[in-house]
Parts: structure tokens; C-alpha cells; sequence
């Protein structure tokens, strides 16, 4: 992976850890803190159980793209920590 | 359900347990690792959802609403990061060895010792009320699945079997079992497969159990997610709140607040830093961790609402029992297989989360807090390392215990949510020094250890304190009205911030101080040098540079044996002789068994590295400080030669700059002397050297005399001459033509050398020889008083250069006064050349009735040989001389001798007369010139036919006597001018008749030597001119030449040869 595509990629994860963070949050949770159901299930709750594992989604096509450095030494490859 | 079946289950349960231990640690002897693999790392980490999870979750959930999510979503938040931080923290982990999260940070700012003392006294305490808590959720469910439908009754009694009660056994029981898989022996890696592969078992058991559960309420008491929602709004409207947020103000900063605790919780909590940082395998495991793990939490929370709310709607919203919902609803329904099933699940959750847990604090314990008093006290005994396992042991037990004595005085009255959220808030307090210290350098120990503390002393008192007063342990007073009724000082209102919630207040407070503090006191104070060098380790962990570790060496250095033995008395024989034998296995060592001496820091390193392993780096540290100092030997710098560059590459820069100059000097064309000393002055100056010597060998007196020499007193060189033989390094660097060289002067093992060392004060030494063309002819010398160690293998090249180049000025100079005294015997060569043949005549005399031929040939060198004719009709006088000497000098004579015979011959009477004159004349310039003249010289009258002659020791002239066709050979009485200033010479006479031929010559011609080493000799010479006879004199000189050259078998004569022939035709 180049370096460039490499500090994209770290940006993406900061991008998408503060928005997980945000949205996941106090106050952006009090959007959908209200009385009405879907199906039964208050908003809130269905929020949660449809924002929680879209995060966890993000994460794994995410982790997917991440090349797996197998170089014990781990030098040069890391630069990124 | 009895509790007989339980303790059968249970029993049963744990042998599962055991077996899946003992198989994985079996699997790890034969080499393979079953719990090497990411899927394995990321059911470990789950560790994180304890009998908190299992049972406080649906507690909270039906009591104070949605919250509860936050402890898990700050996890799943957080793992966006883990790539970059966890693997971060994993891979400076792997690289020093690290055992626990106080060690990391211990390690981290100049492994220091007290700032471990701080972090593990801060992690037990802050872990002994979670410990308690898990006690209490195993007592607690055994009460409850055994006394159903009593529960309600006996749920919080303490169950006693035979005098000691539930939660005493599972606390031996669990001890017992983290002692069977950490604590038989101690590891060198601090890796536990069993016990990994059992907490990797019990995740999949509790969640398994746990959605058994949220199944069976969900979909068999209920009918699936809308159905109990449902049932729940039309049944306790007033509850709605639960399924959201509460409106109070303070629920947002808590909701917040919860995220960001359990972001820090799930990294920095004891057992977690374990679970993810030291029982990692492979750092890549955490890209499957990172998603892995957050499925994990949301599955186990998946059926946490609809749950708690089945319970309420079950219970009638009774919520007494709110936090064993997961228990008491099966068993309301009577399933009882479902309900051992989730007691077992919840069984799992504690067992896991009490004996990591207790083990990473008894590891710190041991480290952090053991060994420093162990080391202080400077206990002395062989063998450590089963005391130390002792130690370790005793210290799992304690932290159990201590658990279970919390939960025995104070258990009962807090809310398992609380106990949680304490420790939490705990863990917490280590992010700022520990995530500082992984991107900021100037992170501090100072600061670290100030931040720590106050974050320490605030929580203790925004939390502690509340709950001690809930407990009521402390009067509600201190709440309400402050300590000594400050009001300001309010636990729960601090500084008058009181619409917070408790855990906001406590969450902003501790990080205020201990962040603030931390920032503070790292920004103004500076760190050691010890500590900047950790800290640019873990910071710059993936372009950390190894080489640099070679700047240092290590005086007196202990051998590798003693690094075992070393090892052995704090981690065991066996244990100790695996560690070597894996460091040296690619290294070279030297035939005295024994690392070079640069690598001997780096088996410090190993050593300090395994053993901290062991015990923890700062103890590791001192153990190794004590053992070295005791020794006498020290880590010093390596002096840097060359300057304030770093080495490696840009030393050779530093190198060739040196180099060029030095072959500037030499190339200067200057004097030798003073191309020695600039560069005796070159090594002097850029290295800093006290004395450098240049010792050049003399013939005469057998010896190395000092020929150059910089930074000397003159009393050293009164005895720095030395010796051709191997007593001293300098003969032997001569004799061997080897570089000799001791970085400290202390391990010089000859006595000569040792004597000498001692008299001067020489701390180190290389002596280089001089060569040329491989043969030594001096040496180079440089010394130090003060500093060990400079000669790293780098420089020595550059000095073995040096030496080189002093060779090369050596023979340059030489070169060069050959090629002057060369040219300048040129040039005297031809001045006498040009003497000389102005001395000859430069034509024969032309009398009629004489045939006359002169010839003179000088050899290689300036010819000494001269003849002459002086024509004072009806006289001839002939001259012919040798002068001994070749040089100018004899050219010289020569002319003065020509000048006097020119001038005077003429006046005076006879050859005698002349030849006495002359020897008179010559003779103080030919004595001072140390030379010496052979002459003959021959008066021929022509008209009288009567020659006079007199012979100065020349060779004997020939004359042909045609008449009876025979030689005469001509000679007088007479000593060889310059030798007797009194000299009588004899004066003869003889008539030369027509066809007579006179024949004079030098002894070139007859002393002309063939390659048998005869002589050409008179003989032959007769023969020669005989064979000519007829002929004019010229043909005659030049037949007889070319018989003697013929003879001695090459064209030039080795001498000059002259011959003169006068032939008498008339």
C-alpha cells in the first residue's frame, strides 16, 4: 500500500471513529429519544440496534482493507502507529 | 433443584474447564498454540462482559433505563482506533517484555520504580470491589438456583456448608485454579494458553447461555420484540423512561460520561491490558479483534431489554430482584435446564474475570511492589525464583481474598452497576500517562507519577467516599453538608459543580487534576536520560533504530555464564539456559566463549528484558544495576570519536573527512616530519587523545624509537623507546603486523604492559603498525587518560587508515630523496663529464713522421682517466692519468693537474722535473680530497729518436720494437702523485726507431673482465696490437677495442679505458 493511500486510509479511521463517537452520543442520541414506535419497538431502542451494528460493519469492511503486516521485526511497515 | 445437583454441575463443569486447560498448555509444550489465532484473541477479550454484564446489565436495564448500552458501546467506539493504538501498545509490549499495564507504564517513564508502586496500588485497589462483585453475583445465583422459590428470602444470606459459606469456597476454588495455570513456574513470557483457552470457553459458554435466555424470554415467554415492548408500554406507562433517555438534564453528560469511561475501561483495566496486550500472540490479530470483539458485546446485549422488561412485566415490576432476572426467569418457568444452563454462563463470567484479574494483580504485585522491598533490602540467596513463585502465589490468594472480604463488610450494599462504574473510573485514571506516553515524548515521569496520584486522591474521594457512605461506614453528613460541613467540599459537589450526575462529576474532576497535573509538570520539568531514552523507544517503536543500542559498552563486563546464573536465581536453572540458548543462537561467539565486547550490552539487554519478563521492568532494572555495581562494572557511553554526529552512516562522513585530511598532509609534499605531525596533531585534536606516539624502527639500535609524538611530556619520552619482542603491545604490534588495541587498560594481561599502563595512566590504547609494502617499519600509537572504550570497531578502521597513510608518506619521502640524490648526481655527472672532455684534447697532434691516435671512453660514471700532448717541436711530450675518484672532486684535480702540466711542463726541463712539481703542487688538495693521481708522462725528441720518461705508479706504456718484433714495457721508480709530498722519481731513456710503436693506456683496458672473471690482460693487449700491426694508430686503437669488448662479451667498459699509440713512421 503507498503511502499516500495509507494516510487516507488512517484519516478515514479517525473520520469514522468521530462520527461513531457523535452519533453514538449524548446529544445526538436525543434525535430519536421519543415516544413513537416502529414496529412495536420504540425509536430510540431500534436507533441503537440498527446504528450499533452498522458501526461494526464499518469496522469489519474496513478491517478488511487493512493489509496484515507479517514482518515480525515490524519496522518501516508500522510508521503509521 | 438441590444443591447437591448444583455442585455435581458445577464440578462437572469445572473438570471441562480443566481438561480444555490442560489440553491447550499441552498443545503449547509440543510447539503448537491453539489459542493462537485471532477468533480465540477476540473471545478472550470478552473478558470485558463479567457477572457485571450478565447479570447487572438486565438489573440496570429494568431499573435506570437505557444506559447500561454505554458500557458497550464505548468499547465498540474505541475499537475503531485499536489498528493504530492497540497494536501500538502490542508491539512496544512485545518489544520489552512487558508483563502488565504498570509495567508498561513503569517502563514507559525511565522504568521507573515508584511510578509501578503507584499504578498497582491504584489498579488492586481499584479492582478488589469488582472482584467482590463477582463473588457476590456466583453467591448470590447459587442461593437463588438452589432455595427457588425461596430465593427472595435467602438470596443475600451467606449459605454455609459445614461452617464456611459459598462464596469462601469459590474463592479457594478460583484461587486454587489461577495458581494451577499462571502460577506453576514463572514464565518467561507471562503467557497462560491454559488458562487463555478456558476464558475463551467461558465467552462462548456465557454468551451461548445468554442468548439461550433472551430466546427463550424474547420468543418463548413473549412473542418476539414488538409483542413485549408492547405489552410493557400498555403495562407500566409510568415506566416509559426505561426504553429512553431519562429527561433529567444530567442524563446527556452521563450517557457521555459512561462512553468514555468504558472506552478507557475495555484498554486499561487490568485484565484487559492482559487479555489484549501481554496474552496477544500476533499483532495482527487485533484487524479481526476490532470488529470481532464489538459483535460480541452487541450480541450479549441484544436481549438485555427485552429481558429486563419480561422481568418487570413477569415480576410485576417488582425490582428487587431486578439483577437476577436472567436467573429467576427460567426458573419462575421452571426450566430448569435453561436456568443451570444461565447459572453456569453466569458461573463462567465471574470465574474468567476473577482469575485474570487476580492474576495480572498478583503479577504486579510481585513486580511492582515485592521486588522493589526484596531488592532494597539487598536480600542475598542463590536461588530466587521459587521464593518469587511463592510470592506470587500468596499474592493471587490475597486478591481473592481481599475480594471477598470487601463483599463480606461492604457487598451488600451497593448496586453491581456501581461497583463496576468505581473501577472503571479507576482504569480511566491510567489513559492520560499511558496514551500520552505512546505519542509525546516529553511525557514525563515526574508528571506521569503527580497526575496518577491526584487522579488517585480524587476518585477515592467523588467515589469512594459516596459509597462508604452509602454502605454507612461514613455519615450521610459528608454528602449532604460537606466534610466539617465545607460545602465546597462536597464529594459529589466538589467545588460547587452539583448538577452533574456522580459519575460526570468524579469522570471531570479526576481527569482535571490528574491530566492537568500531568500536562503541567511534563511541559516544565526535564526527563532523565534513562527516561528519554524509553520514551523515544515507545514512542518511536516502528523506526526505532536497534543499531543505536551499540553506543554503549559495558566495563568489566560479566561473561555469559554469569548472565545465567544471573537469570537463574530469579526465573530458574531451566528456564534461564532456554532464554540463553535462544539469544546466542545466531550470534558469534569468540574461541574465549565469550561475546565481543559490543554485544555484551545487548545480553544486558536480553538479561534485563527476560528477567523483566519475570519481574517487571523496573525491578528487572535495579536487579540488574545491583548485580552490575556489586560487580564494579558500569554502562558507560561510548565516547563518540567522531564528534557530535551520531554514528553509523554519517560517521563516515566524520571518517572521510579525517581521511582527506589526513592524505592532504601527506600529499602536501611537505617535510616527513612535519607530515607526521599533522597527522599525530589530526588524531590528537578530532579524537580528543591524550598521547599519540609514532615509533619508527632503527637498525642501529634494534629498538622503536619515538620519531613523532603529540600531547607528550618530555619525561615519557625518556622511556617511550621500546623493545623488538612481544613483552609490550608495541613490539607485538610490530612483530605481528597487527593492530594491538585495549579499550580497558584494565584487561591487559602482560606485566610489561600492565607495569607501563599503570606508571602513565593509560586508560586505553591502540597501537597500529606502520607498513610498507606489508612490512611493518614503526608504529602508530594513541592513548587515553581518561576515557574506556574508543575503539569501536569503526574508528579502528579509521586507524588502521591513519597508519596507512603514514606508510605512504614514508615511502613517498623516501622515494623522493632517491629521486634528488639521483638527479643531483646527474647533474654532477655531467659537469664532470663536460670537465673532462674539456681536459682532453680535442685533436691530435700533427707532426710528420708521428702517427698519433688518442682515445678515451668513460665508462657509466664520470671517467677519471686523462691524456695529453704538449708540442714543443722537435719534442712531444705525452701525459696520460688515472684519478682515483670518479666525481667532480677528481674531475677537478684533473683540470688543476692539466693546468699545471699546460702551464708549466713547457718551462721545465725533464719528465722528472715536471712529475715532481706537479706531485709537489697536487699534493695537499689531493690528500685533503682523500685522492690519488697514477701518471706517466714521456718526453720523445723527435729528431733524436730518444723519449725520457718517468712513471708516477701508471700502468707500464708498451713499446713495439719492430726490429726484433717485441714489446718493451716501460717503467721507472716513482710513488703515485698525492701520496709523499718528498717522492724521487727515476727518469729513464729510450730510442723509439722508425716502425717502433708506443703504445700507453689505463688500466680500463687490461682489467676489462669476461664473464669467467678473467682479466683481459697485457698479454692478450700485446696480442691485440700485434694483430694490427701494420695498420695506422687509429686502426690499431680500434681493433684492440673491439678484441676487448669481444673478450669481456659486452659493449661498455665497467672503467673508462684511454689509449694513446704513436706510431714512428720516419
Amino acid at each position: 500500500m503507498s503511502e499516500k493511500s495509507k494516510s487516507q486510509q488512517r484519516q478515514m479511521w479517525i473520520l469514522f471513529f468521530i462520527l461513531g463517537v457523535i452519533m453514538l452520543n449524548f446529544p445526538f442520541i436525543q434525535i430519536f429519544n421519543r415516544p413513537e414506535t416502529i414496529f412495536g419497538i420504540p425509536v430510540f431502542i431500534l436507533y441503537i440496534l440498527c446504528g450499533w451494528p452498522f458501526s461494526i460493519v464499518v469496522i469489519y469492511l474496513f478491517s478488511r482493507t487493512i493489509i496484515e503486516d507479517n514482518n515480525k521485526q515490524s519496522t518501516g511497515d508500522n510508521n503509521d502507529l | 433443584m438441590t444443591y447437591e445437583h448444583i455442585n455435581l454441575t458445577i464440578l462437572f463443569y469445572v473438570l471441562i474447564l480443566f481438561a480444555v486447560a490442560f489440553g491447550a498448555a499441552s498443545h503449547r509444550k509440543h510447539g503448537k498454540s491453539i489459542v493462537s489465532n485471532p477468533h480465540i484473541y477476540s473471545l478472550t477479550l470478552a473478558i470485558y462482559c463479567t457477572s457485571w454484564t450478565y447479570y447487572g446489565s438486565v438489573g440496570r436495564a429494568a431499573t435506570t433505563g437505557l444506559d447500561f448500552l454505554t458500557i458497550y458501546l464505548g468499547p465498540t467506539l474505541i475499537s475503531f482506533t485499536w489498528w493504530f493504538l492497540l497494536r501500538k501498545i502490542i508491539l512496544i509490549s512485545k518489544e520489552h517484555n512487558i508483563v502488565s499495564i504498570a509495567d508498561f507504564i513503569a517502563s514507559r517513564y525511565g522504568k521507573s520504580t515508584y511510578l509501578g508502586v503507584i499504578v498497582t496500588i491504584f489498579a488492586v485497589l481499584g479492582i478488589v470491589p469488582y472482584i467482590a462483585l463477582q463473588l457476590k453475583a456466583i453467591n448470590h445465583t447459587f442461593n437463588l438456583i438452589g432455595n427457588w422459590p425461596d430465593a427472595s428470602v435467602n438470596a443475600a444470606t451467606f449459605i454455609k456448608f459445614g461452617g464456611v459459606d459459598t462464596a469462601f469456597i469459590v474463592a479457594v476454588f478460583l484461587a486454587l485454579f489461577c495458581i494451577l495455570f499462571a502460577a506453576m513456574r514463572l514464565d518467561s513470557t507471562e503467557h497462560h494458553e491454559g488458562l487463555i483457552a478456558v476464558i475463551a470457553l467461558e465467552s462462548i459458554i456465557k454468551l451461548i447461555a445468554f442468548l439461550a435466555i433472551g430466546i427463550f424470554v424474547t420468543y418463548g415467554l413473549f412473542d418476539g420484540f414488538s409483542d413485549i415492548f408492547t405489552k410493557f408500554t400498555n403495562t407500566f406507562p409510568d415506566k416509559q423512561n426505561l426504553l429512553r433517555l431519562s429527561p433529567t438534564c444530567s442524563s446527556g453528560p452521563r450517557w457521555f460520561s459512561m462512553t468514555f469511561m468504558s472506552m478507557m475501561a475495555v484498554m486499561f483495566l487490568p485484565r484487559q491490558f492482559h487479555a489484549m496486550v501481554i496474552e496477544n500472540t500476533n499483532h495482527n490479530h487485533v484487524r479481526t479483534a476490532m470488529w470481532a470483539f464489538p459483535a460480541y458485546l452487541f450480541l450479549i446485549n441484544l436481549f438485555v431489554l427485552p429481558i429486563a422488561v419480561g422481568g418487570l412485566l413477569t415480576f410485576n415490576g417488582d425490582t428487587s430482584l431486578a439483577d437476577y432476572y436472567v436467573l429467576s426467569l427460567p426458573l419462575s418457568a421452571n426450566q430448569q435446564a435453561l436456568a443451570v444452563l444461565v447459572f453456569i454462563g453466569g458461573f463462567s463470567a465471574a470465574a474468567g474475570m476473577v482469575m485474570l484479574e487476580s492474576i495480572t494483580s498478583a503479577t504486579m504485585i510481585l513486580n511492582n511492589l515485592v521486588m522493589p522491598i526484596i531488592l532494597r533490602f539487598n536480600l542475598k540467596m542463590t536461588d530466587m525464583s521459587g521464593i518469587l513463585l511463592n510470592i506470587k502465589r500468596l499474592a493471587i490468594i490475597g486478591v481473592i481474598f481481599l475480594g471477598y472480604f470487601y463483599y463480606h463488610i461492604l457487598g451488600e450494599s451497593a448496586a453491581l452497576i456501581n461497583i463496576g462504574l468505581i473501577s472503571f473510573m479507576a482504569a480511566t485514571q491510567f489513559a492520560p500517562a499511558l496514551l500520552a506516553g505512546l505519542y509525546w515524548e516529553k511525557a514525563n515521569q515526574r508528571g506521569a507519577a503527580i497526575g496518577l496520584i491526584l487522579g488517585f486522591i480524587l476518585w477515592c474521594y467523588t467515589l469512594l467516599i459516596p459509597s462508604f457512605v452509602n454502605a454507612g461506614w461514613l455519615p450521610t453528613g459528608i454528602l449532604t453538608e460537606g466534610p466539617f460541613a465545607i460545602a465546597w467540599l462536597k464529594p459529589t459537589a466538589l467545588f460547587y459543580l452539583d448538577n452533574l450526575d456522580i459519575w460526570s462529576h468524579s469522570l471531570f474532576w479526576t481527569l482535571f487534576f490528574n491530566i492537568g497535573a500531568f500536562l503541567t509538570i511534563s511541559i516544565t520539568t526535564k526527563q532523565s536520560k534513562q527516561e528519554q531514552e524509553q520514551a523515544h523507544r515507545f514512542v518511536q517503536v516502528s523506526t526505532w533504530d536497534k543499531n543505536k543500542n551499540q553506543l554503549s559498552r559495558l566495563s568489566k563486563a560479566p561473561s555469559i555464564m554469569e548472565f545465567v546464573d544471573l537469570m537463574s536465581k530469579f526465573i530458574g536453572e531451566k528456564e534461564a539456559h532456554t532464554a540463553i540458548a535462544e539469544y546466542l543462537g545466531d550470534r558469534t561467539v569468540d574461541e574465549k566463549g565469550s561475546l565481543s565486547e559490543y554485544e555484551i550490552p545487548n545480553l544486558k539487554r536480553f538479561t534485563e528484558k527476560t528477567l523483566a519478563a519475570s519481574v517487571g521492568a523496573a525491578s528487572a532494572r535495579i536487579i540488574i544495576e545491583n548485580y552490575l555495581s556489586a560487580r564494579g562494572s558500569k554502562m558507560e557511553d561510548i565516547f563518540n570519536i567522531f564528534g557530535t554526529v551520531s554514528l553509523s552512516r554519517n560517521a563516515s562522513r566524520e571518517q572521510l573527512s579525517v581521511l582527506y585530511e589526513a592524505a592532504n598532509a601527506v600529499s602536501s609534499g611537505a617535510d616527513l616530519d612535519d607530515i607526521f605531525d599533522s597527522i599525530l596533531e589530526l588524531l590528537y585534536r578530532q579524537f580528543r587523545f591524550d598521547l599519540c606516539v609514532l615509533r619508527f624502527y632503527d637498525e642501529q639500535e634494534n629498538k622503536l624509537i619515538v620519531r613523532n609524538f603529540k600531547g607528550i611530556d618530555t619525561d615519557f619520552l625518556s622511556r617511550a623507546d621500546r623493545e623488538i619482542n612481544d613483552e609490550t603491545c608495541i613490539g607485538k604490534a610490530y612483530i605481528n603486523n597487527k593492530i594491538q588495541l585495549a579499550n580497558d587498560s584494565d584487561c591487559v594481561d602482560n606485566p610489561v604492559s600492565v607495569a607501563i599502563v599503570q606508571r602513565e595512566g593509560i586508560k586505553s590504547f591502540a597501537h597500529a603498525p606502520v607498513t610498507i609494502e606489508g612490512q611493518p617499519i614503526g608504529v602508530l600509537s594513541s592513548y587515553s587518560h581518561y576515557s574506556k572504550g574508543i575503539y569501536t570497531d569503526e574508528f579502528i578502521e579509521l586507524y588502521k587508515n591513519l597508519a596507512a597513510q603514514i606508510g605512504i608518506a614514508w615511502r613517498n619521502a623516501n622515494q623522493i630523496a632517491k629521486l634528488i640524490e639521483a638527479s643531483e648526481q646527474e647533474k654532477e655527472l655531467r659537469i664532470a663529464e663536460s670537465i673532462q672532455l674539456g681536459l682532453l684534447p680535442d685533436k691530435m697532434p700533427d707532426i710528420s713522421g708521428l702517427d698519433i691516435a688518442g682515445i678515451c671512453i668513460p665508462a657509466k660514471q664520470v671517467g677519471g682517466d686523462y691524456y695529453d700532448f704538449i708540442v714543443q717541436s722537435p719534442d712531444i711530450d705525452i701525459v696520460i692519468a688515472d684519478v682515483s675518484g670518479h666525481n667532480v672532486g677528481a674531475a677537478l684535480l684533473m683540470a688543476e693537474a692539466r693546468t699545471f702540466i699546460q702551464a708549466r711542463a713547457r718551462l721545465l726541463v725533464s719528465p722528472t722535473v715536471v712529475v715532481d712539481s706537479l706531485n709537489r703542487f697536487l699534493y695537499k688538495d689531493l690528500t685533503k680530497a682523500e685522492l690519488f693521481i697514477t701518471l706517466f708522462y714521456l718526453k720523445y725528441d723527435h729528431d733524436k729518436k730518444l723519449m725520457t720518461y718517468t712513471n708516477a705508479g701508471h700502468n707500464h706504456p708498451l713499446v713495439y720494437h719492430s726490429s726484433t718484433k717485441s714489446f718493451e714495457e716501460l717503467d721507472t721508480e716513482g710513488l703515485i702523485l698525492g701520496i709523499k709530498q718528498e717522492v724521487s722519481f727515476e727518469e729513464r731513456h729510450g730510442i723509439l726507431e722508425t716502425g717502433d710503436i708506443l703504445i700507453m693506456y689505463t688500466d680500463g683496458i687490461i682489467e676489462a673482465t669476461n664473464n669467467k672473471g678473467e682479466l683481459f690482460g697485457l698479454e692478450r693487449l700485446k696480442n691485440a696490437i700485434i694483430e694490427s700491426i701494420d695498420n695506422d694508430s687509429q686502426t690499431i686503437i680500434d681493433n684492440t677495442l673491439i678484441i676487448a669488448r669481444m673478450f669481456q662479451g659486452q659493449r661498455h667498459f665497467v672503467d673508462d679505458v684511454t689509449m694513446i699509440v704513436v706510431k714512428i713512421n720516419q
